[in-house]
């Protein structure tokens, strides 16, 4: 291989590299204190158990916490937690971006959301993503 | 060179060009505008509308939809609808309140499938009641047909899920009796 085809190769990976970001916003008015059992529903397309990661987070944060298949829960909560796990490859599968949103428990408005982008070279276990994005959620 | 390092270059410099086929751009309200909603009743009254959750677009990262372009995209959809009797800058008899609390994007893909959700809040100024609130969904997606690069892409998909998000809250809000 040439240097040529190693320069050009070394360029889709260096424009790949961006910096980590996160982000959160709350709807005007909603008070996060205030809540203190929640459901994580999982997501249909998700087979890595991120939602019991979630529920188990929470719990340790000092939430009463649930987690489970159905998308509403069969007992009323405070509030529902969604999320999308976002992977890539590099070597091996890595979470790429993580979004969580807290719904109300009674009326299904989102109350805060969260979302946490880390690329390859600064990846983090998918427990990492979990903390870090409901950190930022409940900041 | 051999014809193995010409093709690992060839596939390298797409693979450059696509990523910088193009800075990200916002959302435009015009295109986010919904179409106009059968109306069941509509407002003697004016609204004002308020928007939040919504993020900047910097130039290398995603297509976003900001609170500006989407509070834009609300008035011009109600205005357009006659839903309202006017839309005020502030202080109408009714508040809009939405907040964008879900904006799911696809990192990459040749289809990409936008997935929204906005809280709307209609409160009555006058009396301080909230008449109607609900969660919205909506979802668009944008093929390589409709645009080749993918930060356009991206924002056709953006476009297209706030413009059903908008046409499907003001078909509800039209049902209720103000």
């Amino acid at each position: 291989m040439n240097r040529l085809t190693r320069i050009g190769m070394l360029l889709p990976a260096l424009l790949l590299t961006a910096c980590a970001t996160s982000n959160s916003a709350r709807a005007p008015d909603a008070d996060l204190h205030k809540l203190k059992t929640f459901y994580v529903a999982r997501l249909p397309a998700d087979e890595r158990g991120i939602e019991k990661l979630i529920a188990s987070r929470l719990n340790v944060m000092g939430y009463q916490c649930t987690s489970g298949d159905l998308q509403t829960p069969a007992s009323p909560v405070d509030a529902v937690v969604t999320y999308q796990d976002h992977w890539m490859w590099d070597i091996t599968m890595y979470m790429i971006k993580l979004d969580i949103q807290v719904h109300d428990g009674a009326t299904g408005a989102i109350l805060a959301n969260g979302e946490v982008s880390r690329p390859s070279l600064q990846r983090k276990s998918p427990e990492g993503m979990v903390e870090e994005t409901l950190g930022v959620v409940f900041k | 060179m051999s014809s193995r390092s010409v093709a690992a270059a060839a596939a390298c410099v797409i693979a450059v060009a696509s990523l910088l086929g193009g800075c990200a751009t916002a959302a435009k309200s015009d295109a986010m505008v919904a179409e106009p909603v059968a109306i069941a009743h509509t407002s003697s009254s004016d609204v004002s509308v308020v928007v939040s959750g919504g993020k900047a677009t910097s130039g290398m990262g995603a297509s976003q939809i900001s609170d500006d372009g989407f509070a834009q995209a609300l008035r011009d959809s109600i205005t357009k609808s006659g839903l309202f009797k006017s839309v005020a800058a502030s202080g109408g008899r009714y508040k809009l309140a939405a907040f964008i609390g879900k904006v799911d994007q696809p990192i990459m893909g040749l289809s990409m499938t936008v997935k929204m959700e906005v809280s709307y809040t209609l409160t009555d100024t006058q009396s301080g009641k909230t008449v109607w609130s609900k969660n919205v969904a909506s979802e668009h997606t944008a093929k390589m047909g409709d645009a080749f690069a993918g930060v356009a892409r991206l924002r056709l998909a953006n476009e297209g899920a706030a413009k059903a998000n908008i046409q499907q809250a003001l078909t509800e809000i039209s049902s209720i009796q103000l």
